[in-house]
């Protein structure tokens, strides 16, 4: 009988790396019918005061799950994100958000005059339709092409497109009449 | 011909405009002005209701009875028929109700049960022009909300599209490029089983000095796509497949190309320092300093986006923009009329100056605190709150010399300004800047100066005022603050000499 070591291929299981990885992995509790691994901690929350931690299962590629703290046993894992979390470097703030709605689309259709839009993109004038100020500030109606129009607020269209604020403007322009002066002209006429 | 003086009165007054009434000239004048205005008005509302079968037919297809029919019924029963012709003029005309600007039919489609039958058109290699039609519906479907997405992915479309991938048909490749990038952007989950499926090689091959600008377009949108989301953030061997081809790229002109290529570097350096020391290790640092200076706004903004992200990380990756040149540029940025650049020009020069004494020396070096003192007096309010975490940062990391150097740059005096805002989060940092810089003056031995100059400034009446302030932890720091360094009775005249270090105003 020859010995031999086993020449498997390693699966998901912990058949493999649990001799290498004994001190960082997690005591599996011995009163439950299953044992599940944890691989690593993802992150971090509080819910309702209490601390949660985002874990990453061994075997498992999808199925993170969210744990209170006081059910984990895995100091060492949750150590280590932790201090991950602190070289983060002192002073250092991460990005918050978006930036502001100026990124990319996620998602785009695309339109039939598509070829047309590449031409006329730039070169087509904007116009203002309307102008409101129940948001507070003067706003206008500026429509775009074919059906799409955005409120836009003044202060911005009159620096982006000031003639076609003019044109707005003048279009709507009316006088009141004032007989006396009227009346005064035409005598030096 | 003898012209009377009555007679030239009454021709004048036949003549165009001489001699009218000057109101009722007006009143000619507002109602033509109306009526133009109500005509344009009608010309607009008339355009909405255009038949679609007007739209031009672009492609070599010629129905039998001359129109193309847009009822859904007749698109189902041309869809679902087995002539090849039939299915092209359904999913054509299904494309076109689709690629309506205004509220194209997406619901009625898939509810039609079309999808499945679209999906099948994809793998019809002898009938691109079916293909294509199939694709661009689809791709239009898919760029709706989550549950559009979803319904196109659960008829299989994402293996249908990965295939098409290798369509001997540019325009049919590019079809799929742009469907794929709505799957994706759908979020992580879509994104990664398109990354199983090993979407990114056969998206990266693709990428050639011939392949045209429009289509390179789309396929550098879409590979952005594949970076973008976190929680997760994708896979890092996906990460390095795609970094590569990102850095080619980023060194072509095309301003839409740039732009996107840029996102998807934003994308990826916005995490861990580990995804940041990947980003960096390609060598891009420079080439995204520079793109923070081109003049499209589209192409600025995510290159200065991305170099804030690099300089949130490790005083290593944030040297690495220092020596890219990214402080002779920040400057700029700081003036930028557009507020949103101001702010993120300001919140990464708050990280830089959360680095070490070295780095915030050549922060003064490369004159940073002109246009940091302007944001804090002009900005607007969410840039001024960028620009506060700088001056608390400095104040933090920088040596006495550089407190010095910031006090008399005219921070001080901003920030005190800036005490009267709402934001408790703002007033909590701008004390805990005012506190290091007495910390700064004890070391002097300046401390009495420092409060004359605070209350010359009217520092010292807005901290007392905060002392009454609604939120706890601003009450008690500014009580702190009063009592450490401003209770010793009155403050004696202090004569302000001319002398080589101290606050000196």
């Amino acid at each position: 009988m020859s010995m031999s070591l086993p020449t498997e291929p390693p699966t998901d299981g912990a058949a493999v790396t649990e001799t290498e990885k004994k001190a960082d992995e997690v005591v599996e509790e011995e009163e439950e019918e299953e044992e599940y691994v944890v691989e690593k901690v993802l992150n971090r929350r509080v819910v309702k005061g209490k601390v949660e931690y985002l874990l990453k299962w061994k075997g498992f590629s999808e199925d993170n799950t969210w744990e209170p703290e006081e059910n984990l046993d895995c100091p060492d894992l949750i150590a280590e994100y932790l201090q991950k979390q602190k070289s983060a470097h002192e002073g250092k703030r991460k990005a918050v958000g978006d930036a502001d709605g100026d990124e990319s689309k996620s998602k785009k259709k695309k339109d039939d005059n598509e070829k047309l839009r590449g031409f006329a993109r730039g070169l087509e004038p904007e116009r203002i339709i309307g102008a409101t100020d129940s948001t507070g500030e003067l706003m206008f109606l500026m429509k775009k092409h074919s059906d799409e129009a955005d409120l836009v607020p003044a202060k911005e269209a009159n620096v982006k497109c000031p003639q076609v604020v003019i044109s707005f403007y003048e279009e709507r322009l009316t006088w009141h009449s004032y007989p006396s002066e009227d009346e005064k002209k035409e005598e030096k006429n | 011909m003898p012209t009377t003086s009555i007679g030239g009165d009454e021709r004048i007054s036949k003549f165009k405009n001489k001699g009218k009434d000057l109101a009722k000239l007006r009143e000619k004048r507002i109602t033509e002005c109306v009526e133009l205005r109500k005509a344009q008005k009608e010309n607009f509302f008339k355009r909405r209701n255009i038949s679609l079968s007007s739209l031009p037919e672009d492609e070599a297809l010629s129905p039998e009875n001359g129109t193309v029919s847009f009822r859904i019924e007749d698109i189902i029963r041309d869809v679902n028929c087995d002539d090849r012709q039939a299915q092209t003029r359904g999913c054509q005309a299904a494309r076109k109700l689709l690629s309506k600007d205004h509220d194209p039919p997406m619901k009625k489609i898939v509810d039609a049960g079309l999808l499945s039958r679209f999906v099948s058109f994809l793998s019809l290699d002898d009938e691109p022009t079916l293909q294509f039609e199939a694709a661009w519906a689809l791709t239009n479907i898919a760029s709706g909300t989550s549950w559009h997405t979803q319904q196109v992915v659960n008829h299989g479309a994402i293996p249908a599209f990965i295939n098409l991938l290798t369509s001997p048909m540019l325009h049919i490749v590019e079809q799929a490029v742009w469907a794929l990038g709505n799957i994706a952007g759908d979020g992580a989950a879509y994104r990664d089983v398109l990354i199983e499926c090993n979407v990114i090689p056969a998206l990266l091959a693709h990428i050639s000095p011939d392949a045209p600008v429009g289509f390179l377009r789309n396929l550098t949108w879409t590979l952005s796509n594949l970076c973008r989301n976190k929680n997760p953030c994708p896979p890092m061997s996906a990460v390095n497949q795609m970094l590569p081809s990102l850095m080619q790229l980023l060194h072509l002109s095309d301003k839409d190309i740039l732009s996107d290529a840029c996102w998807a570097i934003s994308y990826l350096s916005d995490g861990s320092d580990d995804r940041i020391d990947v980003v960096v290790k390609t060598g891009i640092v420079p080439r995204l300093v520079e793109l923070m200076n081109n003049k499209e706004l589209c192409v600025m903004t995510p290159a200065l986006r991305s170099i804030g992200n690099i300089v949130s990380g490790s005083d290593l990756h944030t040297q690495m923009a220092i020596d890219a040149g990214v402080l002779s540029v920040l400057p700029n940025l700081l003036r930028h009329p557009k507020p949103t650049v101001q702010k993120e020009a300001a919140w990464a020069l708050s990280n830089i100056a959360a680095g070490p004494c070295k780095q915030i020396q050549q922060l003064i070096t490369c004159g940073l605190l002109p246009p940091l003192v302007e944001v804090l007096k002009n900005g607007d309010l969410k840039s001024q709150r960028e620009a506060v975490w700088a001056v608390t940062n400095f104040t933090s990391g920088g040596n006495v010399e550089q407190v010095v150097q910031l006090v008399k740059s005219g921070a001080l005096e901003a920030i005190i300004n800036l005490l009267k805002v709402k934001d408790a989060k703002i007033i909590l940092v701008i004390l805990e800047a005012v506190n290091n810089m007495f910390l700064a003056a004890e070391k002097l031995g300046e401390t009495e100066r420092l409060c004359l100059f605070v209350e010359q400034l009217g520092g010292l009446e807005q901290i007392e005022m905060l002392q009454n302030h609604a939120n706890e932890m601003v009450y008690q720091a500014a009580h702190n603050l009063i009592e450490k360094y401003f209770s010793d009775g009155d403050l004696e005249e202090v004569q302000v000499d001319a002398m080589q270090n101290g606050f000196v105003f």
